[in-house]
């Protein structure tokens, strides 16, 4: 190993690390360290001028490796990268050190906050003296994708990409495409025709040709990586055909919560109980009515129906709000002299037009009831033969603070939406994974949301989280950008840190093989070894833990860089 | 061993020692059955004390780096050990932590899951055999009529020798195989190419599982751990995969897996291999990936079924380990 020149930089980012660390202090105490040329602080390392400075002192100092302490290398590792690299060192030289959302940020004592952003930048120079260099590789794209799920965003991606020329393959489970949106009638805030949305787009998507639609069509197992999938698709349940594709777009939507589940609103027991579904059913064949064939008088729309509660759904559904105003004009135009009833437990409308919906619906002479939604959900019950309605919503109204009944003839219940039941399935297909709710976990909530950590697969619309048109179509136009970035560069850089395997020490006890969530670790029984595909490794790591015998190096955390810097960060040593 | 070359040559002078150790080693350098005339023909023993008769004093008054080749086995336990280790570094020209207890601690090094005050308190007030109502405890001096006698210092931890005095080589095993033995020591009677200083010797690079005969595949999923003799051992299929711990995959090979080929999983003895400083950790991190379970009460029991498992894992290894030893 050449002799390590360390040049270390401690960045002020203004008042957000300065005012709580003494970057000052610490650069001076870091800076006799054995193999720091240098340490100094500045304003903004992440500036031109703070990355310009980097550059001439590793020309002018000769440094061989770089430290910047500073925000998380989530923001800036790539920045500071990539000037190492302009300035002529491997980029695989550079390690970062937060101390701003692990130090500053967090610290309400200046002494100690300054004490541990001292630990972590000693933690990062004894680890960065183990760095070696690593080389970019990178592998072709077929200009191919496959499309999963014919809704709307599933539709709005494969039109984008076949727009350039380019092959889409569209694979719909359904005989039909067109997804919820199908199924509604008019859409909010604008109460536009979702009919009018939709068709068109079937359309323009079946005339495409560019874009080959297998409808009735299931996905099976996808082999590859980016730039070179394929699989074989079953269509109508026997006719299998093999297709080969570069991306893929993950668009497989939610579907409508079951209040089947939920005794207090007698879901399928008590007659004119109906879903959000089953209503824009009605909306859209014209006729609101009873089962009895009569025009109710009294409605209600009940909110949060399995939202928002930890027996079904701990999260928001996002849409349900909206659309239960857009109820509100809807049978208010049907049935001018109807009472209508919003029993909800918060309003949200957090979009663009929304709270000017939601003003503009109270106007409409409804009645907002409240309910709190932890403890005290409505409980609906059939009405007597003596009542004059069909149905009591029994309540403890939370804003009047009393218990009330509202009669009514016919009760909507926002349903929740959430993940299909094959969503597992679907995810272990295409190599990508499920948060608690069961909604596709994406690369990065604020910075990469359309991507995943499996390279070349992506997630829009509603299988990500429940979202409206918009925000579908935007995820979808979004997903459609990076994929046509990639085939436009013809191909795509693959990660760098993956595993290695050395097979003079792998004993082939195939610990390694199950534990790889991307299926790149093998046995290889003619080597006696097991070995990684690089081009499938993302570099978690998974494997080089579980390798007893120490055979698998993890690259860029080698169990040498983790140990010096754990060592680092505690400042002690374990020899006697 | 070619007898023209030894002839030749002026015959090594050789040391054995023991730490705290269980006599093993040294009966490993006797196993080497009719080789051992030719490591006496090789070598003079110097300092031996379970085969000769030699005072310490003896061994101080020799003049520095006079012995060519010090096998030191056991750990380093007490002050007598350490004071020993000390006096053997600076007598000779190169020094060997030979077995597992003198590379990484063994068995003793299991004495680092308690401490001297809880382990005198078993010993000498608790156990069940003890019967010690003056509560006597071993004193570092006693003055008799005659004068005062020392007892050396019981260490509150055990140590590896490398912990204490700098190791040229290392000789895993518990004991090393004899074979082994052999073979180094022909090397460094031939005056062979010598690996570099702090070298692992004696034992191959790939761990147990290279040499394994027994059937692996990548299905290791299990239910329950079970100890060796609650299952019916089908003699064919990897230890691991019938739910029985073994140390194989983390333990570097040497030994010529013996105790698998006699029907018993590896406990560990030849340490980890090259890169590996937690041959624990390591085989800990493996085990952790064949549990069968997604929630976490049932993960749970299934590591409730593995018993004893610090003892279990670092067997041979406490002392020499990043973990090192209990947290007090």
């Amino acid at each position: 190993m050449e002799e390590p020149r360390i040049g270390v930089y401690i960045c002020w980012c203004g008042t957000n690390i300065a005012k709580m660390v003494d970057v000052e202090a610490v650069a001076s105490e870091v800076s006799s360290m054995p193999h720091v040329v240098l340490a100094k602080n500045y304003k903004y390392m992440c500036s031109d001028p703070g990355q310009e400075l980097i550059i001439k002192d590793i020309k002018v100092h000769n440094l061989n490796r770089v430290i910047v302490a500073a925000c998380s290398p989530r923001i800036h590792e790539l920045t500071f990268r990539t000037a190492c690299e302009k300035a002529g060192i491997n980029p695989y030289l550079f390690e970062m050190a937060n101390i701003r959302e692990q130090d500053s940020w967090v610290h309400t004592d200046r002494s100690e906050a300054t004490k541990k952003a001292i630990d972590l930048v000693i933690a990062a120079i004894r680890r960065v003296r183990f760095h070696e260099a690593l080389e970019k590789r990178s592998v072709s794209v077929n200009p191919a994708t496959l499309v999963i799920g014919g809704g709307i965003a599933g539709m709005t991606a494969s039109l984008e990409i076949a727009a350039s020329g380019k092959q889409v393959y569209l694979v719909e489970k359904a005989d039909h495409l067109g997804g919820m949106v199908a199924q509604l009638d008019l859409t909010f805030p604008h109460l536009s025709s979702a009919q009018q949305i939709i068709h068109p787009l079937i359309q323009r998507v079946k005339n495409n040709p560019n874009i080959k639609v297998f409808l009735n069509t299931q996905i099976q197992q996808v082999h590859g990586y980016i730039g070179n999938f394929n699989t074989t698709i079953l269509q109508n349940g026997n006719e299998s055909v093999e297709i080969e594709f570069g991306n893929i777009i993950a668009a497989v939507g939610l579907k409508p919560f079951d209040p089947v589940v939920i005794p207090e609103y007698g879901y399928k027991k008590i007659p004119d109980v109906v879903t959000s579904v089953e209503f824009e059913q009605m909306l859209l064949s014209g006729l609101i009515q009873t089962s009895e064939g009569k025009d109710p008088r009294n409605v209600a729309i009940i909110h949060c129906v399995g939202s928002r509660n930890k027996k079904f759904h701990e999260y928001c559904s996002r849409v349900c709000c909206m659309t239960a105003l857009k109820y509100v004009h809807q049978i208010r135009a049907a049935l001018p002299d109807a009472n209508i009833f919003e029993v909800y437990a918060d309003m949200r409308a957090y979009g663009k037009g929304h709270e000017e919906f939601y003003a503009h619906t109270t106007h409409k002479q409804i009645i907002f009831l409240m309910f709190d939604q932890q403890t005290g959900l409505p409980r609906i019950r059939k009405a007597g033969a003596a009542d004059k309605c069909n149905i009591i919503i029994e309540m403890d109204e939370l804003l009047s603070g009393i218990s009330i009944e509202v009669p009514v003839d016919m009760v909507v219940l926002m349903t929740n939406m959430e993940a299909h039941d094959d969503v597992k399935e679907v995810v272990r297909s295409i190599g990508v994974s499920l948060c608690g709710n069961q909604f596709f976990i994406e690369k990065h909530p604020k910075l990469d949301p359309v991507a995943t950590t499996t390279g070349g697969v992506y997630i829009v619309g509603g299988c990500q989280g429940p979202k409206d048109i918009p925000d579908s179509v935007s995820q979808a136009r979004a997903a459609a950008a990076r994929i046509l970035a990639t085939i436009a560069q013809e191909s795509v850089p693959v990660e760098v840190t993956t595993a290695q395997v050395n097979e003079l020490l792998c004993c082939g006890c195939q610990t390694c093989v199950r534990v790889c969530p991307y299926s790149a670790v093998s046995y290889d029984e003619s080597k006696k070894s097991s070995v990684v595909n690089e081009v499938l490794c993302k570099g978690c790591g998974t494997c080089g833990a579980a390798c007893p015998a120490g055979a698998i190096k993890c690259k860029h955390f080698t169990d040498s860089q983790i140990l010096a810097e754990i060592e680092g960060i505690m400042s002690l040593s374990y020899k006697y | 061993m070619d007898k023209e070359q030894t002839a030749a040559k002026p015959k090594l002078k050789l040391a054995v020692y023991w730490g705290a150790a269980c006599g093993g080693c040294c009966v490993s350098v006797l196993d080497t059955h009719e080789k051992l005339l030719d490591i006496v023909a090789a070598a003079d023993p110097v300092f031996w004390p379970i085969a000769m008769d030699i005072k310490y004093k003896d061994v101080e008054n020799m003049p520095d780096k006079s012995i060519d080749l010090t096998l030191f086995n056991g750990a380093i336990r007490n002050s007598e050990n350490l004071h020993m280790a000390k006096v053997l570094r600076n007598k000779t020209k190169i020094l060997v932590a030979y077995g597992a207890c003198a590379y990484m601690g063994g068995i003793p090094g299991l004495a680092n899951f308690s401490d001297k005050e809880a382990i005198f308190r078993r010993v000498y007030d608790e156990s069940e055999s003890t019967n010690n109502p003056e509560k006597i405890h071993p004193q570092r001096e006693v003055k008799v009529k005659e004068g005062t006698i020392e007892m050396p210092q019981f260490f509150n931890d055990v140590y590896t020798l490398n912990h204490v005095v700098d190791v040229d080589y290392f000789i895993p095993g518990c004991p090393p195989q004899s074979e082994r033995l052999v073979e180094v020591f022909s090397a460094i009677v031939t005056g062979a190419q010598l690996p570099p200083p702090g070298s692992v010797v004696g034992a191959n690079d790939k761990t147990n599982c290279d040499e394994c005969k027994r059937k692996k595949t990548d299905n290791k999923l299990v239910k329950k751990f079970f100890r060796p003799w609650e299952i019916q051992d089908d003699k064919e299929t990897c230890f691991l995969e019938q739910g029985v711990i073994c140390m194989g995959p983390a333990t570097r090979s040497g030994c010529g897996v013996r105790c698998v080929v006699g029907n018993s999983p590896c406990r560990g003895c030849y340490g980890p291999p090259p890169g590996v400083t937690d041959p624990g950790a390591k085989m800990m991190s493996a085990i952790g990936t064949m549990i069968d379970a997604n929630k976490p009460e049932e993960i749970d029991e299934i590591i409730e079924t593995i018993v004893d498992p610090a003892g279990l894992f670092y067997r041979f290894s406490l002392p020499g380990s990043i973990l090192g030893r209990k947290v007090q």
